[in-house]
């Protein structure tokens, strides 16, 4: 007479968890082996639910919210970028309306220029995507505020066409920022990889 | 683990949250990173992997909390790109590749009954096997669920489980102590 196969882990967990075949569940109630077996599998998962919880160690919400509302500031200066630069196309409309030809429209011009191509620089750099230390992060934080402040600046034409010299200066300006926030996402900031 | 924030707060908290209140924000992180701080460190190596993967966490939940229907538990959404990213480190850290694929990590006395706690036992598991123990006896996922997540088969779920509880069994003593 051959001996009686005992049921398997794998086949008794099947059954602790609802899905065991009909074999397993006539051995087991005719095993008493493999019933203490269901019996240990079913304790061990509560013994394992019932493990305390663990605190972490250091309050993270600072750094969660810095980074948090960094990359809301990047989301909403790469929005802005769009709209800027419908608004530079009025701008630029007007200026070359009111100083055709004048040393003013190509200083405009070309300080518009350069801030177009640092943008795309800026932009393929993927600054969403780049985790920054506490510090680097202080640093990009205060380049978008002021680029925000300038971008307020070029999307207010009444102020523009009161001072219309300010407006080849703020391209300028614009262009630095952007050059700078280009400069330390490439040296001080990592990609996230998330 | 189970949801610690009734549904209807949930959806107010995250509804602010999107509206860009940082007081809603921490609030949600408040509720929950201790759930998925034990996650993690279930999931992971050390502490410190654990951390990380809580602040990662975060920030993926402060990304997408548009994409959180309120049709769900959000502990469960939380949970899921919690474990996800435990598991994108161990995914990284390519411990597949040199975790023996037998799961017989023949370390010295590994067949004698070690009569060691529930905690050191579970620390003790290779870490393939303690995600699949977590995952299914305690967080409640299916082996279909795990297999998606962990990129493997459901058979190999299956098997790491049995394998697991069996190693647990050994280390633990034959009977469970209550």
């Amino acid at each position: 007479m051959s001996e009686m196969r005992h049921a398997t882990s794998e086949e008794l967990l099947a059954l602790r968890d609802g899905e065991g075949s009909a074999w397993t569940r006539e051995h087991v109630a005719a095993c008493a082996a493999c019933a203490a077996r269901l019996e240990d599998l079913e304790q061990m998962r509560s013994r394992l639910r019932a493990l305390p919880t663990f605190a972490p160690p250091r309050d993270r919400w600072p750094v969660v919210e810095q980074a948090a509302r960094g990359e809301r500031r990047r989301r909403r200066l790469s929005a802005g970028i769009g709209t800027l630069a419908a608004a530079a196309v009025l701008v630029l409309g007007f200026v070359v309306l009111r100083h055709s030809k004048t040393p003013e429209d190509a200083a405009v011009r070309q300080a518009m220029a350069e801030s177009a191509a640092m943008e795309q620089v800026f932009r393929a750099l993927q600054p969403d995507q780049r985790a920054l230390t506490g510090r680097t992060a202080g640093v990009v934080a205060d380049l978008e505020d002021r680029l925000a402040q300038v971008d307020a600046a070029l999307n207010d034409p009444a102020a523009l066409r009161a001072d219309p010299e300010r407006v080849a200066d703020l391209w300028k300006q614009r262009a630095g920022l952007l050059s700078a926030l280009v400069d330390v996402h490439e040296t001080r900031a990592t990609y996230a990889g998330l | 683990m189970t949801e610690s924030l009734p549904l209807a707060e949930a959806k107010s908290l995250v509804a602010r949250a999107r509206a860009g209140d940082f007081a809603a924000l921490e609030r949600l992180y408040r509720t929950y990173e201790r759930p998925v701080y034990t996650l993690a460190r279930r999931l992971t190596r050390s502490a410190e992997d654990a951390e990380d993967v809580l602040q990662e966490t975060f920030l993926e939940v402060c990304r997408s909390l548009r994409q959180w229907r309120g049709d769900g538990s959000l502990w469960g959404w939380i949970r899921t790109i919690a474990a996800s990213k435990a598991l994108m480190r161990y995914r990284r850290e390519k411990l597949r590749e040199w975790e023996p694929l037998d799961d017989d990590v023949g370390r010295a006395g590994d067949d004698v009954p070690l009569r060691m706690d529930l905690e050191a036992a579970l620390q003790r598991l290779p870490e393939r096997s303690r995600t699949v123990v977590w995952l299914h006896d305690v967080e409640g996922y299916t082996h279909e669920e795990i297999a998606e997540l962990m990129g493997m088969t459901t058979s190999f779920s299956k098997s790491q489980l049995a394998r697991a509880h069996d190693r647990l069994r050994r280390w633990l003593g034959a009977g469970v102590e209550g």
